[in-house]
């Protein structure tokens, strides 16, 4: 037995090796840099201890990225597992050409991101606005993007019109789990289908619901492509998320160890949020 | 009971099937008109194919070269990481009781957490002193990343086979090895499937990552070499459009392909 | 066997990887890599280094131009691979990277004699360093380009003070036109009358004694803001909904009167419309015309790297791109001016701003003064989309300030 544990030991070796050295160890080296006042690619910078950490908690920035970020995330969130849920219910049903049209709503989900945002990114500035334009509707005839209030629910929608793909895929496939014979003796009861969904469907598709739903809130926290190739986080910063504000304001704005401090923080916030969300939602499938 | 269409759910399907293509209908007619016929009509199909359109777009991103970069790098991490990833994930969910592999899957999966731009710097450091800023270092990089989100969902798999079958295995004499190779790799096609197509995917489309690691532009992968036509300095939207759907081309046509084995892999992993 | 087959494959495939990397044939040239930042440039430096390889056996200059141009150069720099050659324009990042004292002193070089003196000042300025580390090769300028067509059409004249623009604008107005096309989607685009504006309204000393802390952008700033919000009054229906792409097309369409731009902007202008009829005159920041200056700022500088081990290669190719026929074909593909003294840009289109670069009434970009840290372009942006001046010129202190105390 001490032989298959030796075997067992080798197989995590090497991966532990190279993890450690390609991303464990530059996210240590990361933390470093966030105490000191490193730009980027100077060969001098000295230790400022926490100074970037005091300085982050102050600047309103951070501050409105964070509120951006969560803004965003909690909605498409959401939308997301709404309609995708219920485009899993309607590929479910008994309908012609199911094949078909499961293949289409998965689609997206082999897409680039960052070109569907290009082509989104056309689509607002040129296309979408013609449509306001014959309909007379004067908030629709000027582009969302350029809408200090409105640029965030563009990104919204480019976002879920991707992030549809995968969740309706895992749903219809835990849809599918489901025996007919139950819909049939509550059919016999006379249920409802709305009695019949929160009742039978829902609490069996439970465990879907939560990966869908850390899923989807895990990366549109990260949103990053999208913001780049829709709006770069304008106008002004009314769309700036927190991986962007990093990205632009480490590499762009050469303050690459304050941003840096503002990544630790981030990380902790994203883990706990997640960690949080497994054990709640975990809770709720047990009761169910 | 339910033997009949339901028309009703079949139409509202269909309507959000058309939300789904609209775009890529638009990019499709956009990427075969000329500027003139742009300003006909942005909707109308196109009078004339513009096929030069395709022909400036793979002159301007050396389009095949890319191209061949990407097919190389992603075909690669696909096998790299399915060789790897799953070895780890069977040692870790074969030893959930012991502390070092349990903290081992901890330690891994809280990397899905960390943020992109925080190594960045140090990566690029890392990977120039040990001269792997090339289409190697790229894909060994792309395989070590993927291990935190695919030793969760591997794990979560291995864990549902039982263990039995191993068991009898190991009374026949295989070694842990062996066993691992002959028994479980073959039984994890599902989840294998779902990796494999998720990985290939991410690989495929991935931006930040090539973009600071690669130092040679003859090593661009298509995602890069789109980025001229959004460069502050573009005027010509047909051009641009017939490129990215150039780059988009390769995996819609494997999915057109393989669509029911995709989705089927996608989800087959995930049921369990 | 399965295991023994896969490994095989991955072995294979590893090494093909391998294999169409790094063979590169040693044929004892000197190879220099030329890192330049700007997209539209890469087919004119193109052609001048094909003839550069071809007259100098001995060496073989290679371009590199890549998305997101200087945030790979930081890379570079990180990954101690700094390219032999760089050109960059004069903003910010060039400031920080001379201050890191990754470039050449050419403060005594010979590449520098025939420079207009102007520039290299504006380079001291820029880096707050006494030693020159760049040769200013093609400078731009900041105005507005009018639709000469649409003029004629309406009977209007280039305005030379501000009332008058304001008039000229009004007046395009009425003839239901679009006196100005906005392209406010593009942050970096919000920014142009703002670097207009303050180097002749504030003064360009304004950014030293701000570096001194000796004033605040809230004493000195609320013309220029006044004035950045008075020019919305006459842009079109979707200002913040056109990006620069877009206004390039519109603007070479006739769809607007006037534009406010940079020379850079003319030749993609023209690849729209090959027969757009184009004009540029100065930004008329303030009512006396004679204190009006040009905008204009060193749009590429040629660098030599610190640690280049072919610095004698690298000067050559320098003095090669600065020969008058070169730089001369140069600005001519590209619509720039010449840094390089007695070297004229010809083309009709930015004729009336020739006389300012004569006489040397320039002034610099205001935003090269600025650290990027600060990201003036959404600050400017955010400001014209809620016209808040007392909260912009607040937001314009505290993010300078904000950005000082990280330092």
């Amino acid at each position: 037995m001490t032989k298959r544990l030796t075997a067992f030991y080798w197989m995590t070796v090497p991966a532990v090796i190279l993890f450690f050295i390609f991303m464990t160890l530059p996210a240590l080296q990361g933390i470093y840099y966030s105490f000191t006042n490193w730009n980027g690619f100077g060969k001098h910078y000295d230790f400022v201890g926490f100074k970037n950490y005091i300085n982050i908690f102050t600047d309103n920035n951070v501050g409105n990225a964070y509120l951006f970020t969560f803004k965003f995330a909690i909605v498409t969130t959401i939308l997301t597992n709404v309609l995708s849920l219920l485009i899993a219910l309607g590929l479910n049903a008994k309908i012609k050409f199911r094949n078909f049209f499961r293949g289409i709503y998965f689609l997206p989900n082999i897409l680039s991101v960052l070109i569907v945002g290009y082509i989104f990114n056309y689509l607002f500035s040129n296309v979408f606005t013609i449509w306001g334009k014959n309909l007379g509707v004067s908030a629709f005839s000027t582009n969302i993007l350029g809408n200090e209030h409105m640029a965030w629910i563009g990104i919204v929608i480019v976002a879920v019109w991707q992030g549809i793909a995968f969740n309706t895929i895992l749903y219809l496939a835990g849809l599918q789990t489901i025996p007919t014979s139950l819909y049939e003796a509550s059919n016999l009861d006379g249920a409802s289908r709305w009695q019949e969904f929160w009742k039978i469907t829902f609490p069996l598709i439970a465990p879907f619901f939560t990966i869908n739903m850390v899923l989807a809130m895990k990366n549109s926290l990260m949103v990053f492509d999208q913001i780049i190739a829709l709006t770069n986080g304008g106008p002004g910063r009314a769309t700036q998320s927190i991986s962007h504000l990093i990205y632009t304001g480490g590499f762009q704005g050469g303050e690459f160890a304050y941003q840096s401090a503002n990544s630790v923080i981030y990380f902790i916030v994203i883990a706990l949020i997640s960690v949080l969300q497994l054990k709640f939602l975990q809770g709720r499938e047990t009761d169910m | 009971m339910r033997t009949k269409t339901n028309w009703l759910v079949l139409i509202l399907v269909a309507i959000g099937t058309i939300l789904i293509l609209f775009p890529l209908y638009m990019t499709l007619t956009i990427a075969l008109k000329n500027p003139e016929e742009m300003t006909r009509s942005v909707f109308a199909i196109p009078t004339t194919f513009h096929w030069e359109n395709f022909r400036n777009a793979v002159k301007m991103t050396n389009f095949f070269q890319a191209f061949r970069n990407s097919a190389l790098v992603t075909l690669c991490t696909v096998v790299l990481t399915l060789l790897t990833n799953s070895l780890v994930a069977y040692a870790i969910a074969r030893n959930m009781n012991r502390k070092f592999f349990k903290g081992l899957y901890f330690y891994f999966i809280s990397a899905m957490f960390i943020p992109f731009p925080i190594i960045m710097l140090p990566i690029v450091k890392l990977t120039s002193a040990m001269h792997m800023t090339n289409l190697v270092g790229l894909t060994i990089l792309h395989t070590v990343y993927a291990l935190a989100f695919n030793v969760f969902v591997y794990v979560g798999y291995i864990r549902s086979i039982p263990i039995a079958l191993e068991e009898a295995a190991t009374v026949d004499g295989a070694g842990t090895w062996s066993t691992f190779w002959r028994i479980i790799f073959p039984l994890m096609g599902p989840i294998n499937a779902t990796v494999g197509i998720l990985i290939c995917l991410s690989t495929y489309n991935d931006f930040l990552l090539p973009l600071i690691i690669i130092s040679d532009q003859s090593m661009y992968t298509l995602p890069l070499v789109q980025y001229i036509f959004q460069g502050q300095f573009n005027t010509d939207f047909n051009l641009a459009f017939a490129s990215y759907l150039m780059a988009m081309l390769p995996m819609i046509i494997i999915y057109l392909f393989a669509q029911k084995w995709i989705i089927n892999g996608v989800t087959q992993g995930a049921v369990k | 066997m399965k295991k023994g087959r896969l490994l095989l494959a991955c072995v294979l495939l590893v090494s093909m990887l391998s294999g169409c990397g790094g063979s590169k044939e040693a044929d004892g040239k000197v190879k220099l890599e030329f890192f330049q930042n700007k997209p539209e440039a890469k087919g004119s430096f193109d052609k001048l280094i094909a003839k550069f390889n071809q007259a100098h056996p001995g060496i073989q200059v290679s371009q590199i131009n890549p998305p997101d141009a200087e945030t790979v150069l930081k890379t570079r720099v990180v990954k101690n691979d700094i390219p032999d050659v760089i050109a960059l324009g004069a903003t910010d990042t060039y400031s920080i990277l001379a201050q890191s004292d990754i470039f050449t002193d050419l403060t005594q070089s010979k590449l520098l004699e025939n420079i207009e003196p102007n520039y290299i000042k504006m380079l001291k300025d820029i880096t707050g360093m006494d030693k020159v580390t760049a040769v200013p090769y093609a400078t731009n300028a900041n105005g507005i380009m009018y639709n000469k067509t649409l003029f004629k059409e309406m009977g209007l004249t280039v305005p030379k003070t501000w009332d008058e623009l304001i008039a000229t604008a009004q007046k395009v107005k009425d003839n239901g036109k679009i006196p100005f096309y906005f392209t406010y989607k593009d942050d970096w685009q919000t920014n142009l009358p703002f670097n207009a504006l303050a180097p002749n309204l504030v003064g360009i000393d304004f950014f030293k004694q701000l570096r001194e802390g000796k004033v605040t952008f809230k004493e000195k700033f609320r013309e220029v803001a006044e004035k950045q919000l008075k020019l919305l009054d006459y842009g079109h229906g979707d200002n913040f909904g056109k990006n620069y792409a877009d206004g390039n097309r519109a603007f070479a369409k006739g769809e607007a009167a006037m534009y406010i731009q940079g020379s850079w902007a003319i030749p993609e202008i023209r690849k729209a419309n090959p027969k757009a009829d184009i004009g540029f005159f100065p930004f008329p920041a303030g009512n006396d015309p004679e204190q009006n200056k040009l905008i204009s700022g060193v749009d590429t500088l040629l660098t030599i790297s610190e640690d280049t081990k072919h610095k004698k290669e690298a000067e050559e190719f320098l003095s090669f791109l600065l020969e008058p026929e070169n730089i001369g074909q140069y600005i001519k593909e590209q619509t720039a001016f010449a840094a390089v003294k007695g070297v004229n840009q010809e083309d009709p289109a930015v004729a009336e701003l020739l006389p300012y670069l004569k006489e040397g009434k320039v002034l610099d970009f205001a935003d090269h003064y600025l650290p990027a840290a600060m990201q003036l372009n959404s600050i400017v942006q955010a400001f014209l989309q809620n016209r808040n001046i007392d909260g912009y010129l607040q937001t314009l202190d505290r993010e300078w300030d904000k950005v000082q105390s990280r330092k």
